[in-house]
């Protein structure tokens, strides 16, 4: 597309720029001329006439293009491209005059016009020039910006996809483990197996519904885990027990939907299964000024050989990679391991709803 | 025809209960033992000798992998997981018969029907060869197990000192304890950090955090003084190994 017919705030500014072209070639040509009115009767429907030639320019943009052109074949192209437009200018200006002779009183009018031809015919080269660097400058910018803009699509991109796999996430061996249990409990306790199912459905509907969010109240993450527990308990049995207390001043605080339950799940599937006896998560929310505080503690297997929490480690960089970028220097995420027990803490500053 | 006698190991309850109640009308099938870890089940196998190990892979203290590399000479085994990829795929490549949770009856009766075909013909179900393919990439195992009768003890590597072959053994030697096992030298290279454990001798590998110094007691032969003092041999490739190890 031609960078400046394209886009009519352009070509506004561009046409603008002439009318001082058009003074000043006038101001040139009256001293060839027998006077103002004369020179501008020329020169006004010339320098109209040669804004638009100029605009061909973009020509040789597209024949020359900056990059990997020497500079001889540029020069080459732009001074023919110059001279024969600057030729073919002075020419329709001739016969412009010869034609409007007859209808106006200045006497010898075409033979005045010819003796102006040097100053005219290198103004044109001159001015065909300066289009064509402008063009030239047009065309890199936007190209740039192009580019520009492209790096920022993708980037996007990335991130939406990012997410949407992060949201989606949900674990294989829970999912399947879950059905086993369903299996073992459909004759033991038909009962429990539908209320297994059902816990099932429900968890994995409200993690689609919630993944599908930006940001949720902290009370619906809560409502997921505890549904996500709920199963777990079922395939643990005694193994698994869970303590948590709820700030009550932390309702309504906004979280990016998934954040609390994927570390609930790591903190059984890391801390709890290898354990024999099994164990206690706990989960603390807390409100601390304008941040909201999040715990999670669990036991971990002294003994654990360290590729258990490399394991771990991975969820834990999601979660603090989607915190960053939701409160970019303001989330802290902090991790210690010691005596057996392995603790995360999340803090980040608590917005509720309405308050962006 | 003689009932087959077969171990569960799986740490959920409902798992194991699935299994009893899927085999509970099959007379030609007898479940010795129920396992809640990976400790029970080579104890189970150790003391009970059966002829098949249903192994879940995933269980606390040790996984299904480590129970196979410490019993795989002695009974056969068929691993069942909910979701392990890389495992999955070195079955499939070595012919090796696993049980994808939730399974059908038809599916464990198939498994166990193809076992005992190949009990009776004497072929081992699956060997510990496959065990490096089915870890996910980039996790070596980064702890030493040694069976001590129904016992297993856990030796992380860090605590090796050295270890040296002996006949069809090889022992290592960590904080001043000797811990024997059947392996050949040649395989705990392989399984030792290279960044760390280095072959000296044709009989020796050194934990070169334990190096002292190394003294030069005759033309082209040297040995190496340990912190606590023990002379290991050095041959000369070992040598240069060494010094290329630690510059």
């Amino acid at each position: 597309m031609h960078p400046i017919l394209e886009n009519r705030q352009r070509l506004a500014l561009y046409l603008l720029a002439w009318i001082p072209i058009a003074a000043i070639l006038t101001a040139v040509l009256k001293r060839g001329f027998a006077s103002w009115a004369e020179a501008a009767l020329i020169v006004l429907p010339m320098s109209l006439l040669y804004a638009f030639m100029c605009l061909s320019a973009w020509y040789v943009c597209l024949a020359v293009p900056m990059r990997d052109q020497t500079v001889l074949r540029l020069l080459t192209t732009l001074s023919i491209a110059s001279v024969l437009s600057s030729a073919v200018w002075f020419a329709v200006g001739a016969v412009w005059t010869l034609s409007i002779e007859p209808w106006v009183d200045f006497q010898g009018l075409s033979e005045r016009y010819n003796t102006q031809f040097t100053p005219i015919f290198l103004n044109g080269v001159m001015l065909f020039l300066l289009a064509a660097a402008v063009h030239y400058l047009l065309v890199t910018l936007d190209a740039s910006r192009g580019v520009e803009k492209r790096a920022l699509e993708l980037q996007v991109l990335a991130r939406e996809a990012e997410l949407k796999a992060l949201r989606a996430q949900i674990d294989p061996h829970f999912l399947f483990n879950s059905l086993n249990s369903i299996s073992a409990l459909t004759v033991s306790d038909p009962q429990g197996a539908r209320s297994m199912c059902l816990l099932l459905a429900d968890f994995l509907r409200t993690s689609l519904v919630l993944g599908a969010k930006q940001q949720i109240p902290v009370s619906e993450e809560l409502r997921l885990v505890e549904g996500f527990l709920n199963i777990e308990k079922i395939r643990y049995g005694k193994r698994l027990s869970v303590e948590r207390s709820v700030d009550p001043e932390c309702d309504g605080c906004l979280v990016p939907p998934l954040l609390i339950q994927p570390l609930v799940e790591n903190a059984i599937r890391h801390g709890i299964a290898p354990l024999i006896e099994g164990g206690t998560v706990r989960l603390d929310l807390q409100r601390e000024g304008p941040a909201i505080e999040i715990l999670l503690e669990n036991p971990v297997d002294p003994h654990a050989s360290e590729k258990v929490l490399t394991g771990a480690g991975l969820g834990l960089e999601n979660v603090k990679s989607r915190l960053a970028r939701l409160f970019p220097g303001q989330a802290n995420v902090n991790v210690s391991r010691d005596e057996g027990r392995f603790q995360v803490r999340l803090r980040f500053p608590c917005i509720k709803l309405g308050e962006t | 025809m003689k009932p087959l006698r077969i171990v569960v190991a799986d740490d959920e309850d409902l798992a194991r209960s699935l299994v009893r109640e899927y085999l509970k009308d099959s007379i030609d099938i007898e479940i010795v033992a129920e396992c809640r870890n990976g400790f029970e089940a080579v104890k189970a196998v150790t003391e009970l000798k059966p002829d098949l190990l249903l192994l879940d892979i995933q269980m606390p203290r040790l996984d299904g992998f480590e129970v196979l590399e410490l019993i795989e000479r002695e009974t056969n085994v068929i691993f069942i997981t909910a979701y392990d990829q890389y495992a999955i795929k070195a079955f499939d490549v070595h012919a090796i018969d696993y049980l994808l949770k939730p399974f059908s009856v038809e599916r464990l009766g198939e498994a166990l029907a193809r076992a005992r075909k190949k009990i009776d013909r004497g072929e081992p179900t699956t060997t510990a060869a496959l065990v490096a393919e089915a870890r996910p990439p980039g996790t070596r195992a980064d702890r030493i197990l040694i069976r001590d009768g129904g016992d297993v003890h856990v030796v992380p590597m860090s605590r090796i000192d050295y270890v040296e072959a002996q006949d069809d053994y090889v022992c290592f030697r960590a904080e001043g304890k000797r811990y024997l096992k059947q392996q050949t030298l040649a395989d705990v290279e392989a399984a030792l950090d290279p960044a760390r454990f280095v072959r000296i001798h044709r009989s020796y590998i050194l934990n070169v955090d334990r190096l002292a110094r190394l003294e030069l007691y005759a033309k082209d032969s040297h040995a190496a003084i340990l912190r606590d003092g023990t002379r290991l041999p050095v041959s000369r490739s070992g040598y240069s190994r060494l010094n290329t190890l630690i510059g």
